[in-house]
């Protein structure tokens, strides 16, 4: 007599199975058994014990979203000769529009901010040897930075009103000198 | 053993605007599911890890994305089913898995001697162990299996029923040597 299949026997189990087999494995007592056998298995398989993760991770995936945002916020340093002209053109053209003082305050903000990314750009902080604490507190500074970035991309993507950005922009400022404080000043202080 | 798997939308929320601490909280809330998931389809504890740390790398930076339809740790599960598979497909491994059908996953059991079940489903090669873990245990369809290793869905099928048929025989019950 012929018997089911392992595919057979799958089919059934998933409710696809033919009318030959749906037919043969009710009247057949050693395929049906082999059905049974089937769901046994996979229910020990779903049993089988959580294997856990041997050592954290975390501290490396953090490393590497802290390095993605930095270099991410590199990106925006670029935006600073964009910026220089945007303030330029904002003196120049502006005055047409009726909203120059947002306007410039939005410019002067993003040029601050390009100063800012400079001066630490040439002080080169990957180089450069910190405390723990100082460590500590550049990571907080620097992911707080990148999520104004991510807001501030966000924004410009949904034309933002410009107070709205000009409140983004001021936060970015704010934040990128008390990094420049943090890792630069100190340096500058000590001699290094 | 139960994992809780549910995570707050507010702790979503944060993660989606870029909070480390709420990043953490979800790589914690994922990390054994995850590892688990990556352990039971690749060949070494270290490959497992990797796919684990290449999991939340793409969490971060596709959460945004993530809009709240069905439960996070499904959305997850497809990353990390997805990273898993990457990775299998890159040792390229596939050419020569039947070469390692009946020998793969160190020694075979000793005559006479039972073989559990975790064994025997060490000893599959590492496509019929992805297979029938995201099918029979995840609860992926084979269309959903073909389309994350570019294959067809009767190789699914086909891979499912061949792993299952090798386990049969690796759980039979030998008579003890006399």
């Amino acid at each position: 007599m012929m018997h089911c299949t392992m595919d057979d026997l799958l089919a059934l189990r998933d409710g696809e199975g033919s009318v030959w087999a749906r037919r043969h494995s009710d009247d057949c007592a050693a395929c049906r058994a082999e059905l049974e056998a089937l769901y046994q298995r996979v229910a020990q398989l779903k049993a089988l014990p959580t294997l856990r993760p041997p050592r954290d991770r975390w501290s490396v995936v953090r490393q590497a979203i802290v390095a993605q945002r930095m270099q991410r916020r590199r990106r925006w340093t670029g935006y600073g000769l964009a910026t220089a002209a945007a303030l330029v053109g904002v003196m120049v053209i502006g005055p047409a529009f009726g909203n120059t003082g947002i306007a410039e305050e939005l410019a002067q903000a993003k040029q601050r901010s390009a100063q800012l990314e400079s001066t630490l750009q040439d002080y080169d902080p990957a180089s450069r040897v910190m405390s723990g604490r100082e460590a500590e507190l550049t990571a907080r500074l620097e992911d707080q930075i990148a999520q104004v970035d991510g807001r501030l991309a966000e924004m410009d993507t949904r034309a933002a009103r410009e107070p709205q950005l000009v409140d983004l922009w001021r936060q970015r400022v704010e934040l990128m000198q008390r990094l420049v404080q943090v890792r630069v000043a100190r340096a500058k202080y000590v001699g290094l | 053993m139960t994992l809780s798997l549910t995570v707050p939308d507010m702790l979503v929320a944060r993660a989606k605007a870029g909070d480390l601490e709420a990043l953490e909280a979800l790589y914690r809330a994922f990390e054994t599911p995850v590892y688990n998931l990556a352990r039971r389809m690749c060949r070494s504890p270290e490959d497992a890890e990797d796919v684990l740390q290449e999991t939340f790398l793409e969490v971060v930076r596709s959460i945004k994305t993530y809009r709240g339809e069905g439960h996070l740790w499904g959305w997850v599960r497809r990353i990390a089913a997805s990273k898993a598979l990457m990775r299998l497909r890159h040792e390229k491994l596939r050419a020569t898995d039947e070469l390692h059908d009946e020998t793969a996953g160190g020694p075979p059991a000793s005559v006479g001697a039972r073989v559990d079940l975790e064994r025997a489903f060490a000893q599959l090669t590492q496509t019929s162990r992805a297979v029938v873990w995201l099918h029979d245990v995840e609860g992926f369809t084979h269309e959903e299996i073909a389309e994350r290793m570019g294959r067809t869905v009767s190789f699914s099928k086909s891979q499912l029923a061949r792993a299952h048929a090798r386990l049969r025989r690796l759980l039979v019950v030998e008579p003890e040597d006399s």
